[in-house]
C-alpha cells in the first residue's frame, strides 16, 4: 500500500493562466497532492495550467504520469497545460518517453505559457 | 462532568459519614439539653418547693407555738417561736436566691410581707399583752390578725408552689417537644442514611455490573469478527473510558485486518505476476538470453517477456508507471495483450500499435508503460527494436583483446510510451550484431537508483560498470551491476531493477533449429529473480 504525503504547491494566478509551483520530490508517494491541484483547475473558467519544476529535485514515473494525465483532462475540458522545466533530469526523463511530443516545455513560465494549444 | 469511579465511591461513603456526624450531633444537643432540663428540675425546682413549704410550715409552727404559749405560759413554746422564726428567715433566704423575677418573687416578697406582719403583731401587741396578762385580748388578736396572716401566707405559699408547678410542666412540656424533635430528625437521619447505603448498594454495582457486562458483550462481538461494538456507556467515569477504549480498539483492529486483506490481496497480485513472468525462458542455438529482476515490492510495474520463433528470439522490457499494485495490473494488461496479439502472429509494430490502444481504453489518464520490444534474427545477427519511451539498451562488444572493452548505449529511434497518445509512433532501429556482441535492456531503475545524498546512478555509471564488468560472464554480469547500483543507493532501493541480457553467439551450423520448441541441446534457464525490500 503506498501511503500518501503531501508535497507543498504553491499556486499563482497569472493572466490567462495559473502557475502550479511544487517544492520536493514529485514520486508516487507524493503525486497525489499535484494531481489533486491539477484536478481543481478542470473546473476553471480557463483551465489553462503551467506546472514550473523549478522546485522539484526528482520526478518518477508516477509524477510524469501525473503530469500527463494533466495534460489529457485539461484538453478535455478546453485548456492545457505546459511545463516549465530546466533541470536535465527532467528534460531527459520527458525526451525518453516521449513526453515533450506536442506538450508545451519551456525553460520559463513565461515561455511555456506561450506555447499553450489555442 | 467525569467523575472517577473511585470518587463516586468516596463520595457515597463520605455522604453516609456526614450522616452520622448529623446524627452525632443530634444525640449530643439532645443530651446536653435533657441535661439543662434535668439542672433547672434539681437546682431549681425542687429546691424551691422545698422552701416555699418550710416556709409556710415555719409560720404555721410559729401560729402554733404562740398560741400554746398564750395558753400555758410556757418559755419552751416562746423558744420553739423563735427557733422557728430562725427556720422561716433561713428559707426565706433561701427562696429569695431561687426566686429572682416575675410573680413568683412578687408572691414571695408578699408572703415574706405577710411574715414580717405577722412577726410584728406577736412581738408588738401580743406579746406586750400577755406580758401585762390580758391573754384574752391577746388571743383576741391571734385569732382575728395572725389568723388572717398565716392564712395569706399560705396562700401566697400555694401561689408559689402552683407557679412551680407550672414552671415544672413548662419545663416537662419542653422536654417532650425536644424529645420529639429529636426523634423525628434521628428518623430522618437514619432512614436517609438507609436510603442512600441501599441506593448505594443496589445502584453502584448494578450500573457497574451492566456496564461490565457491556464490555463483556463487546469482547464477544470483537471475538466474532464484529470491529465495530456498540458500546453506549455514559457512565461519565473509568468505565466509560474503557468502553469509549474498546470502540477504538475496534476500529484499530478492523485497520490491522483491512490491512492483512490487503496484504493478502498483494500476495495474490505477486503470484499471479510471478506466475505471468515466471516461464522458462525459451532459448535457440545462437542467442542466450539471461533476464534478471529485483523488486523493490511485493508488486512491481517492472516487466518483460521472451519467446522463441522460427529462428527469432523476441525480447521485451516493460516498465509500467508508478507504484504498487497500480503499476502491477498496468504491466500485467500491457503483457496480455502484448502476448496474445503476439499469438495472432502480428508484426511487432502492430503488436505495439494494437496494445497501445487497449492500453488508452483500458487505463486512466495518468498510467502508461513504457516497453522495448527487440527481435533478433539468429541466422543474420540482425537486431530489430521499436523503443516506447524507454532508455535505451546498452552494447557491449565482443571482448577485443587489442583495445580491451567497447560499448555504448544504443540510441536508435524513440517513440512515446504506450497508454498515451493515439498515435505513439513506430520508428524501428536495425542493428546487425557480430558474434560475442552483448546488448543489455533494462528499466530506468538502474539509472534512477539514488545516493543517500540524493544523486541519481544515471547512465554514465551505468555504463562505466557495464564496461567495467565486461569481462564477467552472462550468468553474473547482471548481479554485478545489480550489486553496484545497492551499493551506491546504501541497501535503499525505491524502484524495480529488470535487465534482459542477450548475447549473440553468432549463427548455428543449422539454422533450422528455428521451432518453439527449446533446442536440441534442451536448455531451459530458469529467471533469476530476486526481491529486494520488503
Amino acid at each position: 500500500m503506498v501511503a500518501q504525503q503531501k508535497v507543498e504547491i504553491e499556486v499563482v494566478d497569472e493572466e490567462g493562466y495559473r502557475i502550479l509551483r511544487p517544492s520536493g520530490d514529485l514520486d508516487v508517494y507524493t503525486v497525489g497532492s499535484l494531481r489533486d491541484a491539477i484536478g481543481r483547475m478542470i473546473d476553471e473558467e480557463t483551465p489553462k495550467v503551467v506546472v514550473d519544476l523549478d522546485g522539484v529535485p526528482f520526478m518518477d514515473s508516477s509524477g510524469l504520469g501525473a503530469l500527463m494525465g494533466g495534460v489529457r483532462r485539461l484538453r478535455e475540458a478546453g485548456g492545457d497545460l505546459a511545463v516549465a522545466c530546466t533541470r536535465e533530469q527532467h528534460l531527459k526523463l520527458f525526451a525518453i518517453t516521449g513526453f515533450g511530443e506536442g506538450v508545451s516545455i519551456a525553460p520559463t513560465v513565461e515561455e511555456a505559457a506561450a506555447g499553450f494549444r489555442s | 462532568m467525569r467523575l472517577s469511579l473511585r470518587s463516586k465511591i468516596a463520595g457515597g461513603f463520605g455522604a453516609m459519614l456526614l450522616l452520622i456526624v448529623l446524627l452525632g450531633w443530634v444525640t449530643l444537643s439532645l443530651f446536653f439539653s435533657l441535661r439543662s432540663v434535668q439542672r433547672r428540675v434539681l437546682n431549681e425546682a425542687l429546691p424551691g418547693l422545698v422552701a416555699v413549704n418550710e416556709i409556710v410550715r415555719s409560720y404555721t409552727a410559729q401560729a402554733g407555738a404562740v398560741r400554746g404559749s398564750l395558753i400555758g405560759s410556757q418559755q419552751t413554746l416562746l423558744e420553739r417561736y423563735e427557733f422557728e422564726v430562725a427556720t422561716a428567715e433561713f428559707w426565706q433566704e433561701r427562696a429569695r436566691e431561687l426566686f429572682t423575677s416575675g410573680t413568683e418573687r412578687e408572691h414571695l416578697d408578699q408572703l415574706i410581707d405577710a411574715g414580717d406582719q405577722f412577726h410584728a403583731l406577736v412581738e408588738e401587741r401580743i406579746v406586750p399583752l400577755a406580758t401585762q396578762g390580758n391573754r384574752s385580748q391577746a388571743f383576741l388578736v391571734l385569732d382575728q390578725q395572725g389568723t388572717r396572716l398565716i392564712s395569706d401566707i399560705e396562700i401566697q405559699g400555694e401561689l408559689l408552689r402552683t407557679a412551680q408547678e407550672q414552671a415544672l410542666a413548662q419545663v416537662e412540656g419542653l422536654v417532650r417537644s425536644r424529645a420529639r424533635q429529636a426523634l423525628i430528625i434521628v428518623s430522618l437521619v437514619l432512614g436517609g442514611a438507609l436510603l442512600l447505603g441501599a441506593a448505594l448498594a443496589y445502584l453502584l454495582p448494578r450500573r457497574l455490573s451492566r456496564n461490565l457486562d457491556r464490555l463483556v458483550e463487546a469482547t464477544r462481538a470483537i471475538e466474532r469478527g464484529e470491529f465495530e461494538p456498540d458500546v453506549q456507556i455514559r457512565s461519565g467515569d473509568e468505565i466509560e473510558e474503557l468502553g469509549d477504549r474498546f470502540v477504538g480498539m475496534g476500529r484499530g483492529l478492523k485497520r490491522l485486518q483491512q490491512l492483512a486483506l490487503q496484504d493478502r490481496e498483494l500476495e495474490i497480485a505477486s503470484s499471479i505476476q510471478r506466475n505471468l513472468l515466471r516461464r522458462s525462458i525459451p532459448t535457440t542455438p545462437g542467442v542466450e538470453v539471461v533476464p534478471l529482476q529485483r523488486q523493490a515490492n511485493l508488486v512491481g510495474g517492472d516487466w518483460y517477456d521472451v519467446d522463441v520463433a522460427a529462428a527469432q528470439v523476441t525480447v521485451v522490457v516493460g516498465d509500467a508507471s508508478g507504484k504498487g499494485i497500480a503499476a502491477a495490473l498496468m504491466a500485467t494488461v500491457a503483457l496480455s495483450f502484448l502476448r496474445a496479439e503476439r499469438g495472432l502472429g502480428s508484426p511487432a509494430p502492430r503488436i505495439i500499435e494494437r496494445t497501445n490502444e487497449a492500453l488508452l481504453d483500458a487505463t486512466d489518464p495518468d498510467s502508461f508503460t513504457t516497453v522495448i520490444y527487440a527481435t533478433f534474427d539468429v541466422s543474420t545477427g540482425e537486431v530489430r527494436w521499436l523503443n516506447m519511451g524507454h532508455p535505451s539498451p546498452f552494447l557491449l562488444r565482443a571482448a577485443d583483446a587489442e583495445n580491451g572493452a567497447e560499448g555504448y548505449y544504443l540510441e536508435g529511434s524513440r517513440n512515446r510510451a504506450l497508454g498515451w497518445f493515439d498515435d505513439p509512433g513506430l520508428a524501428e532501429t536495425i542493428v546487425r550484431l557480430q558474434p560475442g556482441d552483448r546488448v543489455f535492456f533494462f528499466t530506468d531503475g538502474f539509472l534512477e537508483a539514488k545516493s543517500p545524498e540524493g544523486e541519481v546512478f544515471g547512465e554514465n555509471r551505468f555504463a562505466d560498470a557495464l564496461l567495467r564488468h565486461a569481462p564477467v560472464g552472462m550468468d553474473d554480469i547482471g548481479e554485478r551491476l545489480v550489486g553496484e547500483v545497492e551499493r551506491f543507493a546504501a541497501g535503499k532501493l525505491d524502484d524495480d531493477l529488470t535487465m534482459l541480457a542477450v548475447e549473440y553467439q553468432g549463427a548455428p551450423a543449422s539454422v533450422d533449429a528455428g521451432d518453439e520448441r527449446p533446442s536440441a541441446s534442451g536448455r531451459q534457464r530458469e529467471r533469476r529473480d530476486t526481491q529486494t525490500g520488503e
